[in-house]
């Protein structure tokens, strides 16, 4: 008798379920696997944490920048400067033309000395009644250059003591803030010294009196001033040039315009108004549309990024236009042309160009190229080239040839990629109907391909705008919008850019102050750009792939 | 005269209008493409040149060493009885100390960081480099396993992938404001190697993860296969039967990455190196932690530092070509070794 009957049977699982049993209980109730895969997941987050801290970190250091330049702003109208700074235009705008009658006198000097002749002491006193002239011109200013300058000293002195006051707020509020967390002798003491701080508060309105007081005088002043420029204009001396004439004749016509805005000051001047507040939207305009960048002036600072934005594209642009050329035709001979042993050189050597440091490019335009093309662009051969000969040797387009090195192995590689990833049956199709190699290239391939091509190019673009080393040693780092006057020319101007001005002037700063927080917008910016040229090199990718069927 | 016989190949190389205009075409890209290499390779040329001429001499031991084991000093340039002198720091006070009453009267001309040599800049790129690529390499590879190994297509590896895309678009400087913005102020780790590594690991982050993802997917599924088929959990499947064989793949690809971070100078800036620092990084450390809160001298700034702070004439040129060689070089063999090797491992390993 089998034994197995009586006894009752083990309560038994079933095999499936024995083997599919989780094991619980490792680490927190998850199996060691599960463990393990969050692990790797947490760690394959930390691109987004990392991104999201980037994001993070630069908005929350830059975000602060509107309410204290708002308060820059602020202080630049209550204290009166906006007003004188209305005055100094109708200054700036005298100077002005006084350094165009200079010009005039360089280019007559010039003619005397080298058309005519004339022994260096002979042309001056040829010049004397010219000279005559400019400085009686110069001297119409006098009066209200006196005038600006005791406006000058009010304003900046309101400004100073509101500073001043502003300073002791914050000592005052730090004394404060340390109050609750100190031992009762500390937090007397913290009390007392707050106490002694009385920090002044400004009357603005009775302040600036004085300084709306002065219109009469300026209309005054003004009216004698016009009054002996239209004297001085009638009795302006001749030449015997015609292209000099001519200018002088131009002068006539500056001094009309500035008449007009003489009239225009006063008016301007009575009908500023100093309680209008300032608007949220204009601290972010002066910012976004400001047309200077001035820092730790004595005056006024001013964070406007069109200089900086307008440098760092102008840069870019000269860059892409040698890049791209060169990048996408070396891509396409690569890929279409070269023999494969060309191709087994060519490719890792640009590969290895994209591994040269910018710092050495930048090194490399400031010792040799710059002063090469300088030297080039002064061949008397080359003069008809606008903007030749060079002014400076560290300019937009020294800077941009470097950075066409830098962007040429990130379009070439992925334009490259691009070519190689054409179906081969459209190109044997193409080759079957009789076409020669270069129309299918042209009308095949680099269409086929076109998508990679321009994602390629915008990448290359991303490189160049965020490049710093090469701008920060070679753009020259003058900031002033480039003057589009120039024609072509405008290539070989100094520049500044918003990549250079990061790292230029964050090492100086004081932590958290209105410039630092100036130069976090402007890494905003950057950061924008960037995602944005991402984003748009996605796109196009996406959108315009062909896919072999 | 009979007329040439009419074969294939006469055809065929006939010269007609359309190839003429295939040749021209060819010629005008290659010329593009060789004039890019050629470029290239007078920045390597004109650097080799003269800043070999400041590393390596012609006698014994044929290398510069003082100018690579000595910190930077101070030249100061003079007229000394009718001889023009050119002495670093140290001489210069000997010398002075020694002909008291005759320098007095001698202009002397000053140029920073122009005389000695580069050693602190090189120990201080060769520590940012190490800890940062620890560190980036850790991070980079784990991620990497994950994406390569357990995810699945959904909202958060596609927000994942996004981020990486991203992070590898963002612009170097924007790091280094990040850097300075987080752990220098924020953190208050203040101006130190832990900042430098940490701004310089996210940097390369992508590099190194995309990478190190190519060559964990290149491992034939079949290994992995092979490996749960025999009872083995996906962690050792792939720490036994991926990893193993993705390692040289992931190693090539960080070398790379290695070239990026010793090349980078804005994200340092403001994060880890100094204009000039006395010290040596191992030396008067109170305690051992003080290591990583300390700012270190580096390569590329010193670079940036000697090419626009101090004028370009015979007395500066040696410290600035003789800088930028030992720097362009030693990246370049860095990345020259990065090409190599992963020409020979695509040979080498064929699934």
């Amino acid at each position: 008798m089998p034994a197995s009957t009586d006894t009752p049977s083990l309560p038994r699982l079933a095999t499936r379920e024995v083997l599919l049993r989780k094991r619980r209980g490792w680490f927190f109730g998850l199996s060691g696997d599960q463990f393990v895969k969050y692990v790797f997941q947490g760690n394959a987050a930390i691109s987004i944490i990392v991104l999201a801290l980037i994001t993070l970190t630069i908005f929350k250091d830059a975000v602060g920048f509107l309410p204290q330049n708002h308060q820059n702003l602020r202080i630049y109208r209550l204290a009166g400067l906006e007003y004188v700074d209305l005055f100094r235009e109708q200054v700036t705008a005298h100077s002005t033309m006084s350094r165009y009658l200079a010009s005039v006198r360089a280019q007559r000097l010039d003619l005397l000395l080298n058309k005519e002749g004339l022994a260096p002491a002979a042309a001056m006193t040829r010049l004397a009644d010219f000279d005559a002239f400019a400085n009686q011109f110069a001297d119409t200013i006098n009066e209200q250059e006196t005038l600006l300058g005791t406006m000058t000293d009010l304003t900046t002195n309101l400004k100073e003591r509101q500073k001043v006051a502003e300073d002791l707020v914050e000592a005052k509020r730090n004394y404060l803030d340390a109050i609750p967390g100190a031992p009762p002798e500390r937090a007397a003491m913290l009390q007392t010294k707050a106490d002694v701080i009385h920090p002044e508060v400004i009357d603005f309105k009775g302040e600036i009196q004085p300084l709306l007081a002065m219109r009469p005088e300026i209309a005054a002043a003004n009216a004698r001033q016009m009054a002996a420029l239209k004297a001085l204009l009638a009795q302006a001396p001749k030449f015997t040039d015609a292209d000099l004439n001519r200018r002088m004749e131009k002068l006539q016509g500056f001094v009309s315009d500035y008449f007009q805005e003489v009239e225009a000051v006063v008016p301007k001047m009575a009908a500023w108004d100093q309680t209008k507040p300032v608007g949220w939207l204009e601290s972010f305009n002066a910012f976004a549309f400001g047309r200077e960048w001035i820092t730790a002036s004595f005056w006024q600072d001013w964070y406007g990024i069109l200089p900086l934005f307008a440098g760092s594209l102008l840069i870019a642009v000269i860059a892409l236009c040698i890049a791209i050329p060169l990048g996408v035709a070396s891509a396409i001979y690569v890929s279409q042309v070269a023999r494969p042993i060309e191709q087994k050189f060519i490719k890792p050597y640009i590969e290895f160009i994209s591994a040269i440091p910018s710092v050495v490019l930048g090194f490399f335009g400031i010792a040799m190229l710059g002063e090469t093309l300088r030297r080039v662009s002064q061949m008397p051969s080359l003069s008809w080239v606008p903007g030749f000969p060079m002014s400076e040797r560290l300019n937009a387009t020294t800077a941009a040839c470097l950075l066409a090195l830098l962007a040429i192995p990130t379009i070439f590689s992925l334009a490259e990629d691009a070519l190689n990833n054409v179906p081969r049956s459209f190109k044997e199709a193409s080759l079957a109907l009789g076409a020669t190699r270069l129309q299918t290239m042209v009308r095949i391939i680099v269409p086929a391909a076109l998508s990679g091509i321009v994602a390629a190019i915008l990448l290359g673009f991303g490189r160049v705008i965020g490049e710093t080393m090469v701008v920060l040693l070679c753009a020259g780092n003058r900031i002033a919008i480039p003057n589009l006057g120039a024609g072509l020319g405008v290539i070989f101007q100094p520049v500044h850019t918003m990549t250079g001005i990061i790292a230029q002037e964050m090492g100086e700063v004081p932590h958290y102050s209105l410039h630092y927080r100036a130069l976090f917008m402007v890494g905003v910016v950057l950061f924008l750009i960037s995602l944005l040229v991402n984003w748009l090199a996605q796109k196009i990718v996406r959108r315009y792939r062909i896919v072999a069927t | 005269m009979s007329a040439p016989t009419t074969t294939a190949a006469a055809i065929f190389n006939r010269s007609t209008p359309a190839k003429r205009v295939e040749q021209g075409a060819f010629w005008l890209l290659r010329l593009a493409t060789y004039f890019v290499l050629l470029s290239a390779a007078t920045i390597f040329i004109d650097i080799g040149w003269k800043g070999g001429r400041v590393v390596f001499q012609k006698q014994a031991p044929f290398i510069n060493v003082p100018f690579l084991t000595e910190a930077p000093e101070t030249l100061s340039v003079f007229e000394f009885d009718g001889k023009k002198m050119a002495l670093g720091d140290r001489a210069f006070r000997q010398f002075s100390a020694a002909h008291e009453e005759k320098m007095k009267h001698v202009a002397v001309e000053t140029y920073a960081y122009s005389a000695g040599g580069i050693f602190p800049n090189i120990v201080g790129t060769v520590l940012l480099v190490f800890g940062s690529i620890t560190i980036a390499l850790v991070l980079g590879v784990l991620s990497a396993v994950y994406l390569s190994e357990y995810a699945t297509d959904g909202p958060f590896i596609r927000f994942l992938r996004l981020s990486i895309v991203n992070l590898a678009g963002v612009p170097s400087i924007v790091f280094g404001l990040f850097g300075a913005g987080l752990f220098v102020l924020t953190f208050k780790f203040g101006m130190s190697l832990l900042s430098g590594w940490l701004t310089l690991a996210f940097m390369v982050l992508p590099i190194i993860i995309t990478a190190s993802e190519e060559a964990l997917k290149a491992v034939p599924k079949g290994y992995r296969e092979g490996s749960l088929a025999l009872g083995a959990t996906k962690f050792q499947a792939i720490t036994t039967n991926v990893l193993p064989y993705a390692l040289p793949g992931i190693l090539t690809s960080s070398v790379l990455a290695i070239a990026r971070v010793a090349g980078e100078t804005a994200p340092i800036m403001f994060t880890a190196a100094f204009v000039m620092r006395d010290e040596l990084p191992w030396q008067g450390l109170s305690k051992w932690t003080d290591f990583f809160f300390q700012g270190v001298m580096a390569l590329p700034y010193h670079i940036y530092n000697v090419a626009s702070k101090i004028p370009q004439n015979e007395y500066t040129r040696d410290v600035q070509y003789g800088t930028v060689f030992v720097f362009l070089f030693t990246v370049a063999a860095i990345a020259m070794t990065a090409v190599i090797l992963r020409q020979r491992l695509r040979k080498k390993y064929k699934w």
